[in-house]
């Protein structure tokens, strides 16, 4: 299990995540949902341990093992990645390297073209690199096949259908029951309530708390009737009178 | 090609040093491709097929050598260059002369090899003439010994002509440096397009210089120039690349990348743009600094480590 336990974390003297507290169990699938700015981001990145993303307070379980001090090596090592939101291009790495890390993991031809065909993409993109002569689409899935690749314990999707050519929510769904076929935990952030709807548990956040959880489906018409309306996503005292 | 017995013994070593720098040796002993084998101040191996013609000669520390390609000849394997010294020190002076007529295609393959130098003088001076509709391409290759005691100084000048092209790529990434002194420069005639490449990685005190320029003096002359930098440890790197349009239409761009990854690293990059007509567009990128912080996160979420994300990083970027 990975759990986050009362984490807080403040980014320019600003609190961004206050107490939070979250729990995600082996082969299940997750969404965080929540508006722009709530904080949804800098969730994924606390739990991946990126730098400049360390709480200030709380703690970080994997397994019972306390995570909070590791390096992001060091969690990705143990089972944790994360396709961040935003897909960065490398000047001369051809897409095999890419996903076979340059032949640090043991993967055959067969394995890359399967992981680019779960994506929508085909065999063609082996030779091809991942620089600008991809589209934001095409990054966005070779990102998705090289996650794929790696066989997670956990995994973050941080707004998976966002790019220049937006993903279907279908190629989605179909990528995230692959990896659940590999009993990966799949936790998607997104602000689109109709990919919330197909996991097994929800996290509603908004300025950087947890304001509901549970079942898909009601936290789903919660966010779309009240956080769709809502004008002060990020003023967190209006949302603790509510909550409190 | 055959190779006088009496140099078959420095060709032997010649071709370690040659396959040591990526070369493929069986391409020099190839009668279908044309070659030449410079050793020290000695030609020990040329070879012409049809369209190609290589006169070459002893000159004071090196050889002189003058290609020279036919009118309208599409040379459909890769000429070859093999440069070498095996001697721990000296000066060797090459120069180049290349001439590719109107309508001819040719692509070279070159390749420098100073491995076992720990103090030598490569000096090498080009002039390169290219043809009306002529293309010509040069990959170069080089590789010295890593204790930094060689010294390159190249000088190249190239004219082309009207709707000729030039592709020129220079790359030492595999071992030490020692000194680097490049010097390019090109002159694009009405629809010329050139296209220079640059790739060095700097090592212990490794000394980088290079400038490039393109000189856009014909109409709609296209010229890009680019030169990416890894500078590590306590590389000194100096980066000149210039473009000048001079003429309508033609259009220039050029970009330097260094990657610093040390806290002794001194490196620098100078774009100079400059239009003497109001229908020529130039446009420069340049950017010094560490391997951009997303990348790295990108592969260590991978579960690289810090140093061999940015060794996959690298790599990508100088392959």
């Amino acid at each position: 299990m990975l759990e986050l336990r009362n984490i807080s974390l403040e980014l320019g003297g600003k609190p961004i995540l206050k107490k939070l507290n979250m729990k995600f169990e082996v082969g299940k699938r997750y969404t965080i949902l929540g508006n722009n700015g709530t904080g949804k981001s800098t969730v994924a990145n606390v739990i991946m341990g990126v730098e400049g993303y360390k709480p200030q307070s709380g703690k970080i379980y994997l397994d019972g093992q306390d995570i909070t001090n590791l390096s992001i090596s060091q969690r990705a090592q143990l089972g944790i990645t994360i396709a961040f939101q935003e897909n960065v291009r490398f000047e001369g790495i051809k897409i095999y390297d890419y996903l076979t890390l340059g032949g640090k993991i043991k993967k055959s031809l067969d394995d890359v073209k399967k992981a680019l065909k779960i994506v929508g993409l085909g065999e063609d993109y082996v030779k091809r690199h991942v620089d600008s002569s991809l589209s934001g689409g095409e990054r966005k899935r070779v990102e998705l096949a090289s996650v794929y690749m790696i066989d997670p314990k956990y995994v973050i999707l941080d707004e998976p259908d966002s790019g220049i050519d937006m993903m279907s929510i279908d190629t989605i769904n179909m990528f995230i029951n692959q990896l659940r076929e590999k009993n990966t935990t799949v936790i998607t952030i997104t602000h689109r309530e109709e990919i919330a709807l197909d996991c097994d548990y929800s996290y509603l956040i908004c300025s950087g708390i947890v304001l509901k959880a549970g079942k898909p489906a009601e936290i789903s018409e919660y966010y779309k009737s009240m956080c769709d309306a809502c004008e002060h996503p990020n003023e967190i005292q209006l949302i603790r009178d509510e909550v409190i | 090609m055959r190779i006088a017995p009496d140099y078959s013994k420095e060709f032997e070593k010649l071709a370690e040093a040659y396959e040591k720098s990526g070369g493929d040796t069986s391409n020099l002993l190839d009668k279908r491709v044309a070659s030449i084998i410079i050793s020290g101040d000695k030609v020990i191996g040329l070879n012409n097929v049809d369209g190609v013609e290589i006169e070459a000669g002893k000159q004071e520390l090196g050889v002189w050598a003058k290609i020279r390609i036919s009118k309208g000849k599409k040379i459909p394997m890769p000429i070859h260059l093999c440069t070498g010294f095996l001697g721990k020190e000296g000066e060797q002076r090459v120069n180049f002369e290349f001439i590719v007529e109107d309508g001819a295609t040719v692509n070279f393959i070159s390749h420098c090899s100073f491995p076992w130098s720990t103090k030598l003088t490569h000096k090498m001076t080009a002039i390169v003439r290219i043809g009306k509709n002529a293309t010509m391409t040069y990959a170069d290759a080089h590789f010295h010994s890593e204790e930094g005691g060689v010294t390159v100084i190249s000088d190249t000048h190239a004219i082309v002509e009207e709707n000729g092209k030039y592709k020129n790529s220079f790359e030492l990434t595999r071992t030490r440096v020692g000194k680097l002194v490049v010097k390019m420069d090109v002159d694009l005639k009405d629809g010329a397009i050139a296209d220079l490449e640059s790739k060095v990685r700097g090592r212990a005190d490794d000394d980088i210089s290079i400038k490039e320029s393109l000189g856009l003096n014909g109409k709609e002359a296209h010229g890009i120039a680019k030169s990416t930098i890894v500078a590590t440890e306590k590389t000194h790197a100096r980066i000149v690349n210039e473009a000048f349009g001079n003429a309508p239409y033609s259009k220039g761009h050029i970009e330097c990348t260094e990657i610093t990854k040390g806290a002794d690293v001194d490196v620098a990059t100078l774009p100079v743009l400059k239009v003497t007509n109001d229908l020529s567009e130039l446009t420069h990128e340049a950017s010094i600094g560490r391997i951009n912080s997303k990348q790295l996160d990108t592969m260590m979420a991978k579960s690289m480590t810090e140093e061999e994300a940015t060794e996959f990083i690298i790599k990508g970027m100088l392959s």
